[in-house]
């Protein structure tokens, strides 16, 4: 395999899941995926694909995350062990993630295409204010025996201020990342609705985290963890993955000398912490192996989640379709009582006519014919004049064009007229409106005359096969056709003959000959129109099969599928959801370790 | 108009309010065409109850005015309060969310039915201090805790805010669910801000400090110069605790103080009524708008030209229609022209009628038998000719037949041709679709059988009853005809009786048979005059009758679709009539109000 084919497939996948995500976000009903997709095109991005790639397990990533205020940049410093980060009271102060690279890395960033998406590493130090999606790397003074010496500390900017709407994508481009994640809740945050659902988020993805309350007064410290597991570790969702039980640390409101000296002072503090992540990832090989196997279920699972976010198009579509649907049947049905009914196809007289003309007999035959056909004169007449007075003349039949062009016309004003009604039900509607507005009449229309044209061509081809069947039979097959010829004359004979004998002497009485030879005559003509009526008959029945086949079918799938064509949103949303799962179980494949 | 500082003037608006919320209340019940979306209705219905409870609230000597506390969990509400109450009256405590139960804190001497119902299920905390006689302030649940029934209590309280005290933490003042609560407040109620905990924001080694980036934030909604006090509430309740009037310790800047003095004496009668007008005001304001955007447009210039192409398509419509129907009437065109030819000679008497009689029977002696005959096959049912046929039975049977084959698919076709068409002169598509959708409906069967009937007598009528010039060329060959047989007849009688007695020839049987060759001659000569001069031919009636049964049918399709759009449009009118109405006299009320809010300095406890 193309060692690169895995990178296309990982940028694939990683756009498809944005894609979708940015579609879930303009359908407020689907707003809820948003957050699920967005966690699972990082996980493709950060995970997977470097996963894939063979990149080596360190350095590890611990990301700490938190409302606004927590005290998140305070819980960096105690895990780095010095005061690296900016803390201060502006809520939301800090606006992209911040890497702390331990001294031990050198300068050996990670630095995997499409690593961290859509975030661009600042080549000098700024504030962590700096609202762009971005991120920086801080690297790390040396320091003997750190006990976090593998694992690069993120300082991430908070999800619950007003403004976080602009940066949280920058949140969960880290969080995705981690290996093992922080959790930061202070005395005042730690059972608001907002960080829970992250926290919901980050532990449904699969991620160990390790919770850090901060704040509260010392004496009231055990108290507080109490309710914190009580009010919100005990009302966890699900994980995809086997993670641990939430371990829970905590730095109480301390005095600022102490949370400027975490090595000293606030190490009461930090060491629990320390070992609570420590705990988590025994080796880096372990941890890592659990970041990409639980992103890889978690994907899996979100996989299977997608139909969700598209059942309503897909209902919407099926809704289109079936619209498209009954016109056709509308379409079938006039063309079958308006043009079918009442045409008489006249080709099949002719053929008739034909069949009798070739009974007739050959050669020197003739003369015999002309005989009996002057003989039954009287007979003809008279039946011509009966039938022309008993006929109903039959009613006019319209042409089959303007049938099927009239048709044609009410089935596309019922499309219009069905799209306007329903315009604000659903953007598919409104899309079909558009579409009536720039030209889907006039590319409809070319279509149905074309595939008429095709219509037209089978159909004289048809009627033409199937009116010279019976002549043709009886052509290639001479002895069938003397043996009738020789019956019917063999017939004639032998009813003249009979009355001859049986009425000796000559007499007027002779004159019987007359309807009995044409009595045989008619009898002969009844069959003949018994057997081309059962061509006609057949004809008629698989014309509108035809006519279904050749026109309305077609014209129904390109109607069915407008909406899903020419770029529109729903196309590329058929062909994400074709795309993704195979992507996912590929990779899922590609990530697995050799056994 | 001047104002009178001791007249009772919010009590004369309760009265108003009233009258303005039972006008939306009737507005909403009543059956409109033009939609009202969902967010309007329910928009409506809130402003609705919200002007009865302003109403209520007013209708008193002195008003109380509800100040409300509002903030997200932990961020000191209730320790803010105690401070505030000098006492323990709500619950704080370390674990959150603390607060579930709102407290109300009211004078002893205000009654607690005076409160809004919504208040009345509170707990209460009663007091005797005097400068808040006429305040009612009000802890709340927080607004964003993982407990999301508080926010529900929350929700339903705010209404009966006056003020609302918009208290932040370090940590909270610039959190999104709080905020975004605000922003949808703000356009009804007053606000002051409290950003509690001082002493965690004082230390600021980068970025702003919190005080000035709520400021900012407030500028940039429209605070230019809001009341913000920066307070550290539990400082206050720890000193009051230890019985010291003022706490050690304070941080600069401090304003507790500075909240409970504007509590206290800076909202003065004269405030109270402005921020209560202001209330009121902002309230109609928003009444105002919501009417403005509910009210439907005039469709008219529309339902004009929708109505000039709908008669083009209705004309088309009638042309198809009536070949479809002629088409149909092909097949007995020739007991049509039987039955119009005995019609045409009733006027015929004595010979002359009885030879045509005679010469009709023969000529359809064919379509008379079709139907009698066995093994002709027949369309639809038994025609009864001549002069016994049912004309309603034979017509009902072709416009059924028509019906069945093509009209029925061609008028729901037709239907969403006029939507379309409809759509494209700028109609709002949902007013008509039911309608149009319903005529189609209709027993059009009933129509087309009452269009060809009608148009087969006129015609009729036409044929045997002639005007101008052919009444007379009827008339004559009509007399002309009557009388010529007979005397041919008689004069040929008396010419061979003259031969025989005066001529006294011998009598041959040439002679004899004069009179009947004579007058057969004749008689057919009368006939022939009678087919040149009175024809009776399918091809001519046929286009007479078209012609009348497209005018037939298109008067009926007229009838039935052409009024839609107008009568739509006179509806929609109406209702506008109706939101206009309701719209001037909201701004009547509104400038009523708008002099008093003038009256006092409160506009710092509104943006713009």
């Amino acid at each position: 395999m193309d060692p690169h084919a895995h990178r296309q497939k990982v940028r694939q996948l990683a756009d498809d899941l944005a894609w979708l995500e940015d579609h879930c976000r303009k359908n407020a009903d689907l707003a809820v995926h948003a957050a699920h997709l967005r966690l699972a095109a990082a996980l493709t991005r950060n995970v997977i694909g470097p996963a894939a790639d063979g990149q080596p397990a360190r350095p590890l990533f611990a990301a700490v995350i938190g409302g606004a205020g927590a005290g998140k940049s305070t819980v960096v410093n105690f895990l780095v062990g010095a005061v690296v980060a900016d803390a201060n009271p502006q809520a939301g102060f800090t606006r992209h993630p911040t890497a702390f690279l331990p001294a031990a890395f050198g300068t050996a960033w990670p630095s995997h295409l499409g690593f961290l998406g859509p975030l661009q590493r600042l080549a000098s130090e700024q504030p962590a204010s700096l609202d762009q999606d971005v991120y920086q790397v801080k690297k790390l003074d040396p320091k003997p025996d750190d006990p976090l010496a593998e694992f690069v500390v993120w300082d991430c900017p908070d999800m619950t201020t007003w403004a976080s709407a602009n940066y949280v994508s920058r949140l969960m481009e880290v969080v995705a990342v981690a290996d093992v994640v922080v959790y930061v809740a202070s005395d005042e945050r730690y059972n608001d609705e907002v960080p829970t659902q992250f926290l919901h988020l980050v532990i449904q993805a699969g991620k160990p985290v390790v919770c850090c309350l901060t704040k509260m007064r010392e004496a009231d410290t055990a108290a507080l963890v109490e309710h914190f597991r009580q009010e919100v570790l005990a009302k966890l969702p699900a994980s995809v993955g086997d993670i641990p039980a939430l371990p829970v640390a905590t730095i109480p409101n301390i005095p600022p000398e102490v949370r400027k000296d975490p090595a000293g002072d606030g190490a009461k503090y930090r060491v629990p912490l320390l070992n609570q992540i420590l705990a988590l990832a025994p080796s880096a090989e372990m941890a890592r192996r659990r970041t990409v196997s639980n992103a890889v279920k978690y994907l899996e699972s979100a996989g299977d989640g997608l139909l969700d976010v598209a059942r309503r198009d897909l209902t919407e579509l099926d809704n289109w379709r079936s619209v498209v649907a009954a016109g056709k049947q509308e379409f079938e049905q006039r063309y079958r009582t308006e043009y079918l009914a009442g045409e008489a196809f006249r080709r099949f007289d002719k053929t008739r006519e034909q069949v009798l003309q070739m009974l007739e007999l050959p050669g020197p035959g003739k003369f015999v014919s002309a005989a009996l056909a002057l003989v039954r004169k009287p007979y003809d007449y008279a039946r011509q004049f009966v039938m022309k007075t008993v006929t109903r003349p039959a009613p006019p039949n319209l042409s089959e064009q303007a049938v099927c062009t009239a048709a044609m016309e009410a089935w596309l004003a019922k499309l219009q007229a069905e799209a306007l009604r329903r315009g604000g039900q659903h953007p598919l509607w409104k899309q079909v409106t558009h579409g009536f507005d720039a030209g889907l009449k006039a590319q409809a229309t070319d279509l149905f005359a074309q595939r008429l044209r095709a219509l037209e061509v089978k159909e004289t081809d048809e009627l033409d096969q199937m009116a010279r069947a019976v002549p043709e039979k009886l052509a290639n097959n001479p002895v069938l056709l003397n043996l009738l010829r020789g019956g019917i004359i063999a017939a004639d004979v032998a009813v003249i003959v009979l009355i001859v004998v049986l009425l000796w002497p000559p007499s007027w009485w002779w004159l019987l000959i007359i309807p009995a030879v044409s009595l045989t005559r008619q009898v002969v003509e009844w069959v003949v129109k018994a057997v081309v009526d059962a061509g006609r008959n057949k004809l008629k029945a698989q014309r509108a099969a035809l006519a279904s086949e050749q026109l309305t079918t077609p014209l129904a799938a390109w109607l069915g599928d407008w909406p899903t064509s020419g770029g529109s949103s729903l196309e590329k949303l058929q062909a994400v959801l074709r795309r993704v799962p195979d992507a996912i179980r590929e990779l899922a494949g590609m990530t697995k370790p050799n056994p | 108009m001047s104002i009178d500082p001791q007249q009772p003037f919010l009590r004369t608006l309760a009265p108003l309010l009233r009258g303005l919320e039972k006008q939306l209340r009737t507005w909403l019940d009543g059956r409109r065409l033009y939609p009202v979306t969902m967010v309007q209705r329910a928009e409506i219905e809130g402003l609705a109850d919200d002007l009865k409870r302003k109403a209520d609230a007013l209708d008193v000597d002195r008003p109380l005015l509800v100040v409300m506390l509002m903030g997200g969990t932990g961020v000191g509400k209730s320790t803010l309060m105690n401070a505030l109450a000098g006492a323990s009256v709500a619950q704080a405590s370390f674990t959150r969310p603390t607060t579930r139960d709102p407290v109300v804190y009211f004078h002893n001497t205000v009654k607690p039915d005076r409160l809004d119902p919504a208040l009345r299920l509170c707990r209460f905390a009663q007091h005797d201090r005097e400068p808040l006689v006429q305040k009612v302030i009000v802890d709340t649940p927080d607004v964003d805790s993982n407990d999301l029934a508080n926010r529900d209590k929350l929700k339903e309280l705010l209404p009966v805010a006056d003020v609302v005290l918009y208290v932040g933490s370090q940590e909270k003042y610039h959190d999104q669910l709080g905020w975004e609560l605000f922003k949808e407040q703000r356009q009804r109620r007053a606000f002051a801000f409290v950003l509690n905990k001082w002493d965690r924001c004082v230390d600021a080694e980068k970025g702003l400090r919190p005080d000035a980036d709520l400021l900012r934030d407030l500028k940039a909604e429209g605070f230019e110069n809001p009341r913000l006090f920066r307070t550290t509430a539990q400082l206050w309740v720890d000193a009051e605790r230890n019985g010291e009037a003022v706490p050690k310790g304070l941080p600069d800047g401090e304003q507790f103080r500075e909240l409970r003095d504007w509590l206290e004496a800076g909202l003065t009668r004269l405030e109270i009524e402005a921020v209560k007008a202001r209330g009121v005001g902002q309230l109609i304001a928003q009444a105002e708008a919501v009417i403005e955007s509910v009210k439907p447009p005039d469709l008219s210039p529309q339902a004009a030209k929708v109505r000039t192409a709908w008669e083009a398509v209705l004309a088309d419509e009638a042309a198809a229609q009536a070949d479809v129907l002629i088409s149909t009437l092909e097949p007995y065109q020739q007991e049509v022209e039987h039955h119009f030819s005995v019609r045409g000679q009733q006027n015929f008497w004595g010979l002359t009628a009885g030879y045509l009689r005679a010469t009709t029977k023969m000529k359809y002696l064919g379509s008379t038998l079709r139907d009698k005959l066995p093994g002709v096959p027949r369309l639809g049912s038994k025609v009864e000719t001549p002069d016994d046929w049912n004309l309603t039975e034979f017509v009902q049977n072709c416009s059924r037949t028509a019906g069945e084959r093509v009209l029925t698919q061609r008028l729901s076709a037709l239907a969403n041709r006029l939507l379309v068409e409809a759509d494209q002169k700028g109609f709002p598509l949902p007013l008509l679709s039911d309608r149009t959708t319903d005529t189609t409906k209709l027993d059009w069967e009933q129509r087309f059988t009452r269009g060809l009937i009608e148009s087969l007598t006129e015609v009729e009528n036409e044929v045997t009853h002639p005007v101008g010039w052919r009444k007379w060329v009827r008339g004559g060959l009509t007399l002309f005809a009557n009388a010529l047989p007979p005397v041919v007849l008689l004069g040929s009688i008396a010419l061979v009786l003259y031969q025989l007695f005066v001529n006294t020839e011998p009598p041959s049987l040439a002679m004899m048979l004069l009179p009947v060759y004579a007058t057969l001659a004749t008689l057919v000569f009368v006939h022939v005059l009678i087919m040149v001069f009175l024809p009776v031919r399918w091809a001519s009636i046929r286009e007479q009758f078209r012609g009348r049964l497209q005018t037939k049918l298109e008067d009926e399709l007229t009838r039935a679709y052409l009024p839609i759009p107008d009568e739509v449009a006179a509806a929609v009118r109406e209702e506008k009539r109706q939101a206009e109405g309701l719209a001037k006299e909201t701004r009547q009320v509104a400038e009523w109000v708008d002099e008093r809010e003038q009256a006092a300095h409160v506009a710092e406890l509104y943006g713009k």
